[in-house]
């Protein structure tokens, strides 16, 4: 069962960890959120994104520096880094579409990056950063019906970024965006499906 | 303009001029996320007063000289429009008043929002009072405590202000503007409904210490309606969504 729970709300029962203010050994939510009983969370609706090691993150590179350094737009306040090094022969121009790894974030909030692979084609979309987990779904089954049903490629990133290439993309960037409107409804993969299969049997 | 001389009847057989009672609200109406563009949003009609209040962030500050490395800035903007009452507010920038107001309303945020979680960024906000009708300081705090949550900015709690006062020697609460004009005392007051923490008091005229006292307990009284009308307007954006899904099925 979840529930909505609003800054300043105590929480029946605990807490694993984060988002919560305790006082007095009662715990306050401090953001807009779901309240998630069986998992003792609370997920945020809304917000920054807060970059985690190891995250996949899609960006567009802003600027080419020297020895193959590269800053990159992650549509956050924080700034996306790429160091490459001379010795890489990787190679990308400004408007590029960049999916990376986090590999750290350093003392001046740039979010370091590494893996970069250059994503050729496609459309980019920006949705909110907390809608991400829904879009890929649990162990990503939200992501992958998306792209078996419509045919695309799909690559999330947790920075609010996903890049759509393939045979039907209109079909599943309206997916998206439906999921990011409609992320605290429960049962949400149930009916992306039936959306989705409805849409595409139309047209064949 | 209020003075002495022409002032009137403010309350007639133990009733207010809008027909309230002395410890009744105006009608409050909130409306969370009304902004697409902004990170947050909301927007309050309380009695005749119509304000919209916008929040951005947290983004990386400018100019950079400014930015705190422990924590987060708050940087807030409150303002009238030129249409929005019957004097020159709004007219020729921001004025001294304003100014005020939007220094005594970002303290009253400072207190509350988790600003160490977000150092060398800054959190904006932004009043507009459309239509203004007196305690529009109170009101615009309300609704920027909304637009706050609906950016999902960390907050220890969701808090409201209104202001309460003396006619004569009678304590009330919630001013419009002509009692705001022509009234003894007007304090508007933020609070925290948790612990009922003060955020921010201001005050013109005077008040005995008795009075001081019952116009603290109204407005705590009254501050359960709003906190209840804030936390449903938050609520409710995601319920008309459920709400979509049901008439479905």
């Amino acid at each position: 069962m979840k529930s909505i729970v609003v800054p300043g709300e105590q929480i029946p029962g605990n807490v694993k960890s984060g988002n919560v203010y305790v006082e007095e050994g009662k715990a306050y939510a401090t953001v807009l959120g779901l309240y998630d009983e069986e998992g003792k969370r609370i997920i945020t609706l809304e917000g920054a994104w807060n970059p985690k090691m190891d995250e996949t993150v899609v960006g567009i590179v802003q600027e080419a520096g020297r020895n193959n350094s590269y800053t990159i737009d992650l549509s956050s306040f924080r700034r996306g880094v790429l160091l490459l090094g001379k010795f890489s022969k990787a190679e990308f121009k400004v408007g590029d579409v960049v999916e990376a790894l986090v590999d750290r974030v350093n003392g001046k909030k740039e979010v370091i990056l590494s893996n970069p692979r250059l994503l050729r084609g496609g459309v980019v979309i920006k949705i909110k950063p907390t809608k991400i987990p829904r879009v890929l779904g649990k162990a990503n089954t939200m992501a992958k019906q998306i792209s078996e049903l419509t045919r695309c490629d799909l690559v999330v990133g947790s920075n609010g970024i996903i890049w759509v290439r393939g045979e039907n993309t209109a079909l599943a960037i309206s997916a998206i965006l439906r999921i990011e409107s409609d992320a605290h409804v429960s049962g949400l993969t149930e009916k992306i499906k039936e959306m989705l299969v409805n849409n595409t049997t139309k047209r064949s | 303009m209020a003075s002495k001389a022409n002032k009137p009847e403010l309350i007639v057989g133990g009733k207010r001029l809008d027909g309230r009672a002395f410890d009744e609200l105006r009608p409050i109406k909130i409306e969370a996320g009304v902004l697409k563009n902004a990170d947050g949003s909301a927007y309050i009609e309380q009695g005749n007063n119509k304000i919209l209040a916008a929040v951005y962030g947290p983004k990386e500050v400018f100019p950079k000289h400014d930015a705190d490395p422990t924590k987060a800035i708050i940087r807030c903007k409150y303002s009238m429009a030129p249409f929005s009452s019957l004097e020159g507010h709004g007219r020729s920038g921001p004025n001294r008043r304003a100014i005020e107001i939007s220094k005594v309303i970002r303290e009253a945020f400072e207190n509350v929002v988790l600003l160490e979680e977000f150092p060398n960024n800054e959190i904006d906000i932004f009043i507009e009072i459309l239509q203004g009708d007196g305690g529009t300081r109170a009101a615009g705090l309300t609704a920027a405590s909304v637009a706050l949550a609906s950016a999902g900015i960390p907050m220890k709690d969701l808090i409201y202000a209104v202001s309460a006062g003396k006619i004569g020697e009678e304590v009330v609460l919630d001013f419009n503007m002509i009692e705001d004009n022509y009234s003894d005392a007007d304090m508007p007051i933020a609070i925290a409904p948790r612990n009922n923490e003060v955020l921010l008091l201001q005050m013109d005229g005077s008040l005995t210490k008795q009075q001081f006292e019952k116009a603290v307990d109204l407005v705590i009284g009254a501050g359960k309606k709003i906190s209840a009308i804030q936390k449903d307007a938050l609520r409710e954006v995601y319920a008309k969504i459920e709400r979509k899904y049901e008439n479905k099925e």
